[in-house]
């Protein structure tokens, strides 16, 4: 049964920036990828892992739904 | 967005390829072409160019790696490495045909490998197409 994807949108821009304007650099340390998977996943180009979506959520110190949210 | 070094070293491995083995086939046809069909006379010419695409890769990373620091790749690198070659194999299937073709038209066995040849490499050139396309785009 074919299912349609789900369109999946994130708050890390605006997460980045509340956290004292974090860069997607700074990020991208922490996380473990490179800086252009971080600008790739904002800009819902790429889909990430459980794993790193949940890493990502970690950083902001917020539940994975509410970076990662289905429009 | 910057490309990263991954994405730097496909574009580089992409030109050395069109250069090196495209010059390859340049000459390699236009020697079919004037009927030569000895193996030994297209040996020296592969060499030179399998050394132009590995001059121009050595060359190539280390102007990415001056330019931007190597790093791992990552989990999105890893998916558009298979991704592309996923994309790509139905390529070197068909240049597998069409040896097997020239094998069966009892073609002379020059063409053979050189049909061979020609499907591995643009069998690679459409996976680093692809990669590009996964980079640009997403996916």
């Amino acid at each position: 049964m074919a299912v349609e994807p789900l369109e999946i949108t994130n708050r890390i821009r605006e997460l980045r920036e509340s956290s004292g304007r974090m860069s997607q650099k700074a990020l991208a340390e922490r996380v473990g990828v490179s800086r252009q998977t971080i600008n790739a996943i904002e800009s819902a180009k790429y889909t990430p892992s459980l794993e790193v979506a949940l890493r990502i959520a970690r950083v902001f110190d917020e539940p994975v739904e509410s970076v990662f949210v289905c429009a | 967005m910057g490309a990263s070094f991954e994405e730097k070293s496909v574009w580089v491995q992409l030109i050395a390829i069109v250069i090196g083995l495209g010059a390859y086939f340049v000459l390699a046809g236009m020697q079919l072409a004037s009927g030569a069909y000895e193996i030994g006379s297209y040996v020296g010419l592969f060499i030179a160019g399998v050394v132009a695409l590995v001059a121009l890769m050595i060359a190539g990373h280390i102007l990415a790696a001056v330019r931007e620091q190597p790093e791992n790749a990552d989990e999105r690198d890893r998916q558009i490495r298979w991704r592309a070659s996923h994309g790509s194999g139905w390529v070197l299937g068909l240049g597998v045909i069409g040896a097997m073709a020239t094998i069966l038209l009892g073609l002379e066995r020059v063409w053979t490998l050189n049909l061979l040849l020609l499907a591995l490499a643009l069998s690679e050139c459409a996976a680093l197409a692809l990669k590009l396309f996964y980079y640009r785009r997403g996916f």
